[in-house]
């Protein structure tokens, strides 16, 4: 460590310039895998948020909830227990007097069931009336408040809002939470229609039932529409990233190494053992990129906070604690590389003289 | 024994047409106690002859012996420790380590070689005897080339080693300077009992020296 501070202390510029550059890249992975994700998420968090780990559809829905529809004749067989749900799914516009139309996912849910009983209310209430409905937070960002009367597609009559809901997004819509009778209305089927679909928290839910099929939540999300081309494409987008990012900061690394060959050579020469020079570089190169690393998170934090509320962000912990332990591990062995090339030679090769 | 012996050692740089033979069957030994001289025109193969002498350079044939270790033999994690215990290397240029200050480049060689090293009243001494006492809290680049020059012989000395190579120690120093360090390698010999080498075309080194060589056209010959 005395040699690396003390270097570090007397080159700031060249030290800071290249934590700069870590901070800028790791600012660039962390925010544009944030996004990435954070967008995948809003495929999928409502489904998440119920704890669901099976689905059963119509057979016919080609596993998708939105089109799918069960008959009460269908759903009679089923046999639910309190570990399932009904889940009834429709595309609505919602609108409200002095608020902006916003394009959401009508979830209709029978009161009494798990997933309507675990919702979380971050403000107001549950539903309690057939005329009540809880909606996503994003709402809440978009101007509308507790007690605004709603009107949901061309139909008839208003639907009052008495809770907000965090995280409540379906297809990257926001969703609206209400019965199964508004469901009803909203898809305009009759009575002889139960739900979409039922939803399981019990891994082991399999009914044999004639023209259902059941999913794992995971077959069911891989299904939703666009959400399979979208991860891909994130992906690959993240992973070429990463790689790059690694790649640049062990090309820097190594670079910043060779310029010190002559001063390792001297070392050498004074009979200075090899062992000090490999740990001087390690922690050189540990230090620059973890404070860089340090600096980009922190970085990354500032932005969630003044980011606007509707951009999706969220961050995969192990996912990020891979990038960052890789940008890491890269590197110190960027750095390394030329060390264990004047271990090898004659130091005054590189002196000359 | 003597502390240090070269036996036909020769060096080559280059391949196959453009190859150059710069020292040829070089048979040399150094004794402790003694100061050896070796003097030669510029280009001659003094600086080659030292720094295989040392270890920092591997001969083409021919053997390096220090007191009674092979250095060809050696590991280059023993010859490392060797250098740091037994050679004091005095180079031609590029001694110092740019960002240490002077006092730095002392505390450098305590961290890797806690013992045997000069005591501080030693080093302070020996500091103000080459006139560089004031200097210690200075980066190299803040030293003049005479400066430098004294600095990195006190460095050499400061690990307090048997053998101490030293190329061109002279080069940039005034009259009164060269006497100053003549005398002190000369006093090192005498009453410390160390081997001391010095290469040069300085010749008004040659009032301290108990033996002198000539080096010339790769060859080695007594003076
Ligand atoms: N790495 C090398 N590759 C090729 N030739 C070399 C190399 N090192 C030294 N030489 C050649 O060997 C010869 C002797 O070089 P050396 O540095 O030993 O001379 P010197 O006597 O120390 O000269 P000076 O008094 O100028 O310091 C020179 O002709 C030089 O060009
Ligand atoms: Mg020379």
């Amino acid at each position: 460590m005395f040699l690396a501070l003390r270097e570090i202390r007397h080159e700031k510029l060249r030290y800071g310039l290249i934590v700069g550059m870590v901070v800028l890249v790791s600012y660039l992975v962390f925010v544009l895998s944030g996004l990435a994700y954070g967008l995948a998420q809003q495929n999928t968090q409502a489904i998440s948020s119920w704890g669901t780990s099976k689905i059963a559809l119509n057979s016919d829905a080609n596993e998708s909830l939105s089109q799918s529809l069960l008959t009460t004749a269908t759903t009679d067989k089923l046999a639910l227990s309190d570990h399932e749900a009904y889940i009834g799914q429709a595309g609505v516009v919602a609108k409200a007097a002095g608020q902006p139309k916003l394009s959401a996912q009508f979830v209709g849910l029978q009161a009494h069931q798990f997933v309507a009983r675990n919702l979380k209310v971050t403000s107001g209430q549950r539903p309690a009336t057939a005329r009540q409905i809880l909606v996503d937070d994003s709402f809440h960002d978009n101007g509308y408040r507790l007690g605004d009367r709603v009107q949901l597609n061309a139909t008839a009559g208003k639907y009052t809002i008495v809770g907000f809901t965090h995280n409540a997004k379906l297809s990257v819509a926001p969703v609206i939470y209400g019965s199964l009778g508004t469901w009803r209305t909203l898809s305009h089927v009759t009575a002889n229609f139960k739900a979409s679909g039922v939803v399981s928290n019990d891994a082991h839910f399999a009914p044999k039932t004639a023209g259902v099929q059941t999913l794992t939540r995971q077959q069911f999300i891989n299904k939703l529409p666009g959400y399979s081309a979208q991860n891909t494409t994130f992906t690959f987008m993240i992973a070429f990233l990463m790689v790059i990012a690694m790649v640049v900061i062990a090309v820097f690394l190594y670079i910043l190494t060779m310029q010190k060959l002559p001063n390792y050579a001297v070392l050498r020469a004074q009979g200075i053992p090899a062992s000090v020079l490999v740990k001087t570089t390690i922690s050189q190169a540990m230090l620059l990129v973890v404070s860089g690393l340090v600096i980009g998170a922190l970085l990354t934090a500032a932005t969630v906070l003044a980011l606007p509320a509707g951009v999706p962000m969220s961050f995969n912990l192990p996912l990020l604690a891979g990038v960052t332990v890789g940008i890491l591990l890269t590197g110190v062995i960027g750095a390394l590389i030329p060390v264990r090339l004047i271990l090898r030679v004659d130091p005054v090769s590189v002196i000359g003289g | 024994m003597p502390a240090l012996t070269l036996s036909h050692v020769t060096k080559q740089f280059g391949h196959a047409t453009n190859q150059v033979t710069v020292l040829e069957d070089i048979n040399f030994s150094a004794t402790a106690g003694e100061v050896s001289l070796v003097l030669g025109p510029s280009g001659s193969g003094k600086s080659t002859f030292l720094t295989i002498a040392g270890g920092i350079q591997t001969p083409t044939t021919g053997q390096v012996q220090v007191q009674d270790q092979s250095l060809g033999q050696l590991t280059t994690k023993a010859r490392d420790a060797l250098r740091l215990n037994k050679i004091g290397f005095i180079l031609q240029a590029y001694n110092l380590v740019p960002y240490l200050t002077v006092q730095d480049q002392f505390s450098l060689v305590d961290r890797v070689k806690p013992q045997g090293n000069l005591s501080a009243a030693d080093l302070s001494a020996l500091l103000d005897q080459l006139g560089i006492g004031q200097l210690t809290q200075q980066f190299p680049a803040e030293l003049s080339g005479g400066q430098t020059q004294r600095v990195a012989i006190a460095r050499a000395l400061y690990q307090n080693p048997d053998i101490i190579l030293a190329d061109e120690p002279t080069a940039a120093l005034d009259s009164a300077r060269v006497a100053v360090v003549g005398q002190l390698l000369h006093d090192l010999a005498k009453q410390h009992h160390k081997a001391i080498v010095v290469v040069t075309h300085d010749l008004r080194l040659r009032d301290f020296a108990d033996r002198i060589y000539q080096i010339m056209d790769g060859q080695m010959t007594v003076a």
